[in-house]
Parts: structure tokens; C-alpha cells; sequence
């Protein structure tokens, strides 16, 4: 790397420290919950720690680590340093500042909002101004990687962009249009109901808003994995990439589809008329396809590196496979927990199967397993595959990472399986209490300790995870080249509009004005739409 | 890649990239808007357009008929800007006001009979019960009779001075394990809410009383009222749902314990 290696670090480390306290209240709460545990008996400071956990797992970790690895991304993929450290360094300091901001509002129970923008539910300013701060400084991490591929192809015409730089483009452009929503949100209707210039607020016009941003952040969680997965894993099992273009593909697919569907979080909202919650239904449906695109590639790339060390016929290259190896057990892990995950995730995109787990446990489930399984385990990875280069600490000891990773993925099995049934049977998603003494209640009981088993095992992953990154040392040895995945063909020539964005940007920006523009100007326009506020710790 | 044009239609990848997306988009469209509403069983509307409007969320009838007007509980939007604190020159007027209503709610609005303490209460608290006893959205008698006298400053004075004096039991409820379960928890399945998430203690709601101290007689006498149907002016009848969920000895349990004084060996604290 040039010279953002202590950028890259510093912004892993925020990542990973915030990160490890997080877990350590969302471990608390499961405990809290499980017959355990006598009840604290002030369900508020349950639901301010769900706030601190989620805003941590949800804004702070994702958006740190993206950063983090597009600015290496950049370096590494298209060999020259970073353009604009110091704007970079501005930006972290940004999202570092607003962390802090919001951080210290929830500790004093001034935002225990849940960290979903949901009026008339109203928190202090100091929150929102926080996650403004965090946004503001992604978008300049946005701009950094935009100027940064320009300037990369002016020096080389023509050329096709590393296809690990595409990825961290299309998450960069993603993010950038799906935080408009939530900001449109924060500026033009919380904030000014929370700093107490109106007493009513258009609560379904909010959540429409929020719902621009709230699937596709999703995506742009899960960028770094999907990158992680084209250009790291056949590299690091010994592989080669099936297909370049097939990821190009999945990226641009990811640009046009994740963005304007949100409203399948609001299948429950009288608000919205049935036809969009329809189509966002159906098109809920097609990001499904990258991601099938994605399993299909990485599972033939990995077949790939299991021929390639001697594996024969129809099953035999998988015992071929480097089972050893941190990463082979990392990417088997997220697959695994994608299959789930996705599957659950069918579920609750279908218009009509969504009524019966709707805002159970289940959900929670899902979004675990997605979310702090499959992706969150390729972080880790991310983080291991990166840290020779940024820390000159020479190899990670693979056993360690083994242990940890079977951790992380016993654990959030564990964890999420037991969520799943009893959201089933109807176990609602963010309550404080359950009162198992309670007949009806009783059976349900053995599960919650179930979850909190998996937790505990979560944690012990997650500490051990920061252990093996603070013990590397630095060795005298120049670090080994970093390199990404070598597709198998490199295609000679790379069709324009997959080497570019212009075409993808313009689809979802234009599917969003199809697909939110009427929800947004109706329930805009309707009189008497608004609800008084109901601000949260005011009194 | 110069001779390869992006925005062109002869550019095979973007021109069926539109295509199929254009397609994508009318065909869910059409489904969603066309096919899907008059399949509903419930479906009554007439025409093409009106099942489109319906799909797209327009409301048909938007606040015209009247008969939902009739059914609702209380015609005050609770605002924040209610709760502010009073001026001086309000409360003094308010002071005066009150000379009014001593005789029931007690001198420095602590009630010696039956009838609710004033004291400390919130002041949105006083304003939307005088309110909606000169609405006739909650019933009294007695209170009816007062309230059609006093003007809208009249009550936001009295509700300012109100809420300037100390309340009965200034130390407020701590969780510990010996406050009756409902204060504490709730019932959850039978979606009782704890009392001390709205009404103080872990949280305060707009518009929710300030009920320590109370005349155990007069809670009694509101939740019974509450089941009965015979109060009816609390919003999305919150308090009614919760009340015919309870049983008389949880009524009194309740009652009893929200009605302790702080001198009943409690030591009193400051108001905050
Ligand atoms: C003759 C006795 C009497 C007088 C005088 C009287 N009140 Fe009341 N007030 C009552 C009774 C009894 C109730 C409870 C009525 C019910 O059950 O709804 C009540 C209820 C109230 C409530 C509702 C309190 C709550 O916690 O819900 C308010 C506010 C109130 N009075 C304000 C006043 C004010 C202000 C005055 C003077 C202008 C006044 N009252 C004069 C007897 C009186
Ligand atoms: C969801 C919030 C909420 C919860 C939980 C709640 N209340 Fe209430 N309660 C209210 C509101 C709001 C009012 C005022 C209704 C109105 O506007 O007239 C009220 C009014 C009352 C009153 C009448 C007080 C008066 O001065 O008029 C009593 C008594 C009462 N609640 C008791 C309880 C008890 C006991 C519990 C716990 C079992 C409880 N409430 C739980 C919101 C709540
Ligand atoms: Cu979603």
C-alpha cells in the first residue's frame, strides 16, 4: 500500500472496538430476556441498549468497515495512492465525531428510538445530528472513490477497472443514493420536530423515507463480502474466479434492484396502497438474481481450486479443498447462512406470507443471519486478509481464525435458529419482558436460553477476533505483494456499461422515481397526514 | 472501448438491460394495479379506475363521512408546546382561578375528599380533561358545570398554575422488584402495558397523569369507569383496552399502591 495504511487501519480498528462493546450489549439483552436472568425492571434501559447495539451493528460497523477497505481497494486495485488523504482523514474524523455525538444521546437515554427513524417516535437532535455526522462523512469517502477511478482511467484509456474496484464503486454509488432517503427523513421532517419547530410530524411520510434507505443499506453492508467473495476468496483457497463478468454483472444488478423496493417494509402500513406494495414485492424477487449469480460463481470458482489440487469426478474436489485454510471454512460458513438467511428473506418479501412473521423474532433472525452471519464473518476475513499488508505482521495464525470462525458460525446459528421457530409462533420482535412463568409462555422458554448459549458464543468469537488482530506485530519482513483474484478467462474486452456506471445509475435512479414517486407525493400532499411528536426521555 | 458508445441502442447489453427492465416494471405494474384489486373478495369498488386508485393508495373518501367524527374519543390533539411551563403572570392568574375549585381539589390542589389532586399535575394533563369536559367527551356533572364558565386562557392559566405546585408524592416510583407486577411489567399477553411507561417512572407521555397521591377512591372509580365505557375520552382508548383486561383485585392492587402518600414512611424527595 501507498499511503493509506493508516487511514485503512484506523478505520477498522473504530469498526472493530465499537463493534466488540456493541456485541457485549446485544449478549446482555438476550441474557436480560432468558429466564436466566431476573428482569432489570426498566424496560428503557433494554431498549437503550437495542438502540446503542443497533446503531453500532447497523451504521457504525458497516459504514467504517466500507470505508475502511474501499480506500485499500483503491490502492491496491488500481496501484496508486490515494487521491485526497486528507478529505479521507475529514471524513473519518466526521463519522468518528458523530459516532461519539449519538453515542453519548443514547447512553443518556435521550434517543432510545430503537436506531430505526420511526415517528412520531422523536429523539433528541444531538442523535440525529450524530447520524447526519456518520453519513456526511460516507459521502465523502463517496466522492474519494468516484475521483480516485477517474483519475485511474484517465491514465490508462480503455482499460477495464479492476473488478474489485467496480464492486466498491457500486456500493459507493449505491449508498450514496440510497442515504438520500433517510436524510430527506432526518432534515426535512425529524429534525425539525426535534429540535421542537413543529409539534406534528407526517409520520407515514417518514417511514416511506426511511424505507428508501432501509433495504438497501443492506446492500451496501454486503458490498464488502460480495467483493470479499469475487476478488479474495479464489485467491486465498489457491482458485481462480470462474467469471469476471458474471460479477460485474451481479454489481450492476445490485445498483438497479436493491434501492427501490423498500416498501416491503411496509406491507403493514395502511398508508401505502397495495399496488406498490406489490411491485416492490416483485421486485423484491429479482435481487435474489446477483446474489444466485454470486453462490453460482464462487461455488464453480471454488471447484476450481478444488480440480486444481488434485480433486476428481462429481464430488471429489470438495474433499480436495483446503479445509484448512481460514477462508475455505469462512466462505462455506456465509453460504451456508446466506441459504438460510435468504430463504427466510423470501419469505418475508412475499406480500402475503410476510403478514405471518411479520415483526416477530423471525425477523430479527433473518437479519442476523444475513447481516452478522454471512456478512460479518467475510469482515472478519476481510480484516485477516488485509492485515499483513497494513499491520507488516507477516502470516495470521490460521488456528486461532479457525477456532474463531466456528465460533462465530456455531454461535450465530445458535443464536438465530431458536428466533426463527418462536417467531413462528408468534414471539414478538423488541419486547423487553416476557413473563415465563406465564403458561402459554412456558415452552417458549428453553429457547431464549438457547439464544443467549449462541450469544455467549458470539462474544467469545468477537473477543477472540480482536485478540488475534491487536496481537500482529510488526516483522521486519516486507509484506508479500497483495493481489486480487485471477479470473480463469479474462475476457479480451469488457462490454462498456459493465466498466462503467452511468447506465446502472441512471436505472435506479430512475425505477426510484417510478417506484417511490407517487407514494412520496401522495402521502405528502394528503392533509391532516400529520401526528403530534412523541419525543422520547423529554420528560 | 472509444468506438463502444454507452447511451446508444446499438449497444447491445444497455438496449436489452431496458428492455427487460421497462418490461420488468409495466408487467408488475399491470398485476399489481390491473389483475391483483378486484380479485380481493372485499373488492365493492366500481370501474377500471377506481380499483387503480384504490392499488395506488387514495383514499376513496378521505374525512367525509361524519359517523367516524361521532365515535372519537377526544377532540384535543396533544402537542408538545402544551407542556411547557407556565409565566409568572400566568400562574398568578391561574392562582386566582383556582380559588374556584379549593373547595374540592383541596387547598394548593391537594384534594381532602374524592375528588383528583391538581397538584403537580402535567399542565396538557389539565388542559385536555377541562377540554373535553366542556366537549362532552369525558362526563361530569359537577365539572361540566365549571368548565362552561371559564374561557381557553382561563384553563391554560389554571393548568399553568397547576402544574407549578409541588405534587403529592414528589418521589417518584423506582423499579424494584416489590411494585406490583402490572405497574412494573405489564401483562404482555394480555397487552397490559407497565403503568410506569406512561404514566412516570420510565417514561412520561404526553397526556398521561401524574397519579401518585390520588385518592385510591377516585382511581378506583376511573378505571371502573374506563372498563364501563362510561370514560371514554382517552385516545385510541388506550386506558379502556388495558382497564377490561384487569381484574378487581388487580384494580385495587394498583389503586392502592399509586395511592400511597409519601409520609407513609417513604421519604419524600424534591421534586426534579
Ligand atoms: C364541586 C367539586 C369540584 C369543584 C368546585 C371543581 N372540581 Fe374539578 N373535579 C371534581 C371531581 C369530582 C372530579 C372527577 C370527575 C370525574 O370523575 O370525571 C374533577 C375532575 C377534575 C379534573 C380532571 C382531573 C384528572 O386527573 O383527570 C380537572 C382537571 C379538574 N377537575 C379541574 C378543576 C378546576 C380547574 C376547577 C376550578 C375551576 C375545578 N376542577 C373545580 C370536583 C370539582
Ligand atoms: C400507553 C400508555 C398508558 C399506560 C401503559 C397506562 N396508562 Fe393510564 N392513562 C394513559 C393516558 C394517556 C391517560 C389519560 C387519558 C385521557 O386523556 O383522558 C390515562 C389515564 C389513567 C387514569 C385516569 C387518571 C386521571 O387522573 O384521570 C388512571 C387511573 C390510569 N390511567 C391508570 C393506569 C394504570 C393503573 C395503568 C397500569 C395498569 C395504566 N394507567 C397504564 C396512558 C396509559
Ligand atoms: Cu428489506
Amino acid at each position: 500500500m501507498f499511503v493509506a495504511r493508516r487511514l485503512v487501519l484506523a478505520h477498522f480498528w473504530v469498526a472493530f472496538v465499537a463493534f466488540l462493546g456493541a456485541i457485549f450489549l446485544g449478549e446482555w439483552q438476550m441474557f436480560m430476556r432468558s429466564p436466566l436472568s431476573a428482569w432489570i425492571n426498566n424496560p428503557e434501559h433494554y431498549y437503550r441498549s437495542v438502540t446503542a447495539h443497533g446503531t453500532v451493528m447497523a451504521y457504525v460497523l458497516p459504514t467504517l468497515v466500507a470505508m475502511g477497505f474501499g480506500y485499500a481497494i483503491s490502492e491496491l486495485a488500481l496501484k496508486r495512492p490515494l487521491i485526497g488523504l486528507r478529505w479521507a482523514w475529514t471524513g473519518f474524523w466526521l463519522v468518528i465525531v458523530g459516532t461519539a455525538m449519538a453515542a453519548i444521546t443514547v447512553a443518556l437515554g435521550k434517543a432510545s428510538v430503537l436506531y430505526t427513524f420511526y415517528p412520531p417516535m422523536i429523539a433528541s437532535p444531538f442523535y440525529y445530528l450524530g447520524v447526519v455526522l456518520v453519513v456526511v462523512g460516507s459521502w465523502i469517502w463517496v466522492a474519494l472513490m468516484s475521483i480516485n477511478l477517474r483519475a485511474w482511467r484517465k491514465e490508462n484509456p480503455g482499460a477495464t477497472v479492476p473488478l474489485a474496484m467496480y464492486g466498491n464503486l457500486a456500493g459507493a454509488y449505491l449508498w450514496a443514493w440510497t442515504s438520500v432517503g433517510a436524510a430527506v427523513e432526518v432534515l426535512v421532517l425529524i429534525l425539525p420536530a426535534s429540535l421542537g419547530l413543529t409539534d406534528t410530524i407526517n409520520a407515514g411520510l417518514a417511514r416511506v423515507f426511511f424505507s428508501w434507505t432501509l433495504h438497501a443499506i443492506v446492500y451496501f453492508w454486503l458490498m464488502p463480502a460480495y467483493i470479499a467473495f469475487y476478488s479474495i476468496v479464489p485467491r486465498a483457497i489457491g482458485g481462480r474466479l470462474y467469471s469476471d463478468t458474471m460479477g460485474r454483472v451481479a454489481f450492476a444488478l445490485f445498483l438497479v434492484f436493491s434501492m427501490p423496493i423498500g416498501i416491503h417494509h411496509l406491507f403493514a402500513d395502511p398508508q401505502v396502497g397495495a399496488g406498490f406494495k406489490f411491485v416492490h414485492a416483485a421486485m423484491t424477487a429479482m435481487v435474489s438474481v446477483p446474489t444466485l449469480l454470486t453462490v453460482f460463481t464462487i461455488v464453480a470458482s471454488v471447484e476450481i481450486a478444488g480440480r486444481l489440487r488434485g480433486g476428481k469426478g462429481m464430488l471429489g474436489w470438495i474433499k480436495a479443498l483446503p479445509w484448512d485454510n481460514p477462508m475455505m471454512l469462512a466462505v462455506t460458513f456465509a453460504f451456508i447462512m446466506l441459504g438460510f438467511g435468504g430463504a427466510g428473506g423470501i419469505i418475508n418479501m412475499s406480500y402475503q406470507l410476510n403478514e405471518t412473521v411479520h415483526n416477530t423474532q423471525w425477523v430479527t433472525g433473518h437479519f442476523h443471519l444475513i447481516f452478522a452471519g454471512a456478512i460479518v464473518i467475510m469482515y472478519f476475513m476481510i480484516a485477516y486478509d488485509l492485515w499483513p499488508q497494513l499491520m507488516r505482521c507477516g502470516s495470521m495464525p490460521a488456528g486461532l481464525m479457525r477456532t474463531q470462525l466456528w465460533l462465530w458460525f456455531v454461535g450465530m446459528m445458535v443464536l438465530t435458529m431458536p428466533w426463527h421457530w418462536v417467531g413462528i409462533l408468534g414471539m414478538p420482535r423488541r419486547m423487553a419482558y416476557y413473563d415465563y412463568s406465564h403458561p402459554e409462555l412456558q415452552a417458549q422458554a428453553w429457547t431464549v436460553t438457547a439464544s443467549t448459549l449462541g450469544g455467549l458464543l458470539l462474544v467469545i468469537s468477537a473477543v477472540l477476533f480482536v485478540y488475534i488482530l491487536a496481537r500482529a506485530r510488526r516483522t521486519h519482513e516486507a509484506p508479500v505483494p497483495y493481489t486480487f483474484s485471477e479470473p480463469i478467462h479474462m475476457p479480451a474486452r469488457t462490454p462498456v456499461a459493465l466498466n462503467t456506471f452511468a447506465v446502472w445509475v441512471t436505472m435506479m435512479i430512475a425505477l426510484t422515481l417510478v417506484n417511490y414517486g407517487w407514494p412520496i407525493v401522495q402521502l405528502a400532499s394528503l392533509e391532516q397526514a400529520s401526528v403530534p411528536v412523541i419525543p422520547i426521555g423529554g420528560r | 472501448m472509444s468506438e463502444e458508445r454507452l447511451f446508444s441502442w446499438h449497444n447491445r447489453v444497455v438496449k436489452r438491460s431496458v428492455i427487460a427492465l421497462v418490461a420488468l416494471t409495466i408487467v408488475s405494474m399491470l398485476i399489481g394495479f390491473i389483475w391483483l384489486p378486484p380479485v380481493h373478495e372485499d373488492f365493492t369498488l366500481e370501474g377500471l379506475w377506481a380499483g387503480i386508485c384504490r392499488a395506488a393508495g387514495v383514499p376513496a373518501n378521505w374525512g367525509s363521512d361524519n359517523a367516524s367524527q361521532a365515535g372519537t374519543s377526544t377532540s384535543v390533539v396533544l402537542e408538545p408546546a402544551m407542556a411547557r411551563a407556565g409565566t409568572n403572570a400566568e400562574i398568578g392568574r391561574g392562582a386566582t382561578l383556582a380559588l374556584n375549585c379549593t373547595m374540592c381539589h383541596g387547598a394548593q390542589g391537594m384534594s381532602r375528599s374524592d375528588a383528583p389532586n391538581l397538584a403537580g399535575q402535567y399542565p396538557e394533563v389539565v388542559i385536555k380533561q377541562l377540554e373535553d369536559y366542556r366537549s362532552g367527551h369525558r362526563s361530569s356533572p359537577i365539572m361540566e358545570a365549571i368548565v362552561n364558565g371559564l374561557s381557553d386562557r382561563d384553563v391554560r392559566d389554571l393548568a399553568a398554575y397547576y402544574a407549578y405546585l409541588p405534587k403529592a408524592r414528589t418521589a417518584p416510583t423506582t423499579y424494584d422488584e416489590t411494585l406490583p407486577a402490572l405497574i412494573r411489567v405489564g401483562d404482555p399477553l394480555r397487552n397490559i402495558a407497565p403503568c410506569i411507561s406512561c404514566h412516570g417512572g420510565v417514561d412520561q407521555k404526553l397526556g398521561a397523569p401524574w397519579l401518585e397521591g390520588m385518592p385510591k377512591r377516585y382511581l378506583v372509580t376511573q378505571l371502573k369507569a374506563f372498563i364501563a365505557g362510561t370514560r371514554h375520552n382517552d385516545p385510541g382508548a388506550q386506558m379502556r383496552n388495558m382497564a377490561r383486561a384487569m381484574t378487581d383485585a388487580e384494580i385495587d392492587e394498583v389503586a392502592t399502591f399509586y395511592a400511597r402518600k409519601a409520609s407513609n414512611g417513604e421519604p419524600g424527595r424534591a421534586a426534579p
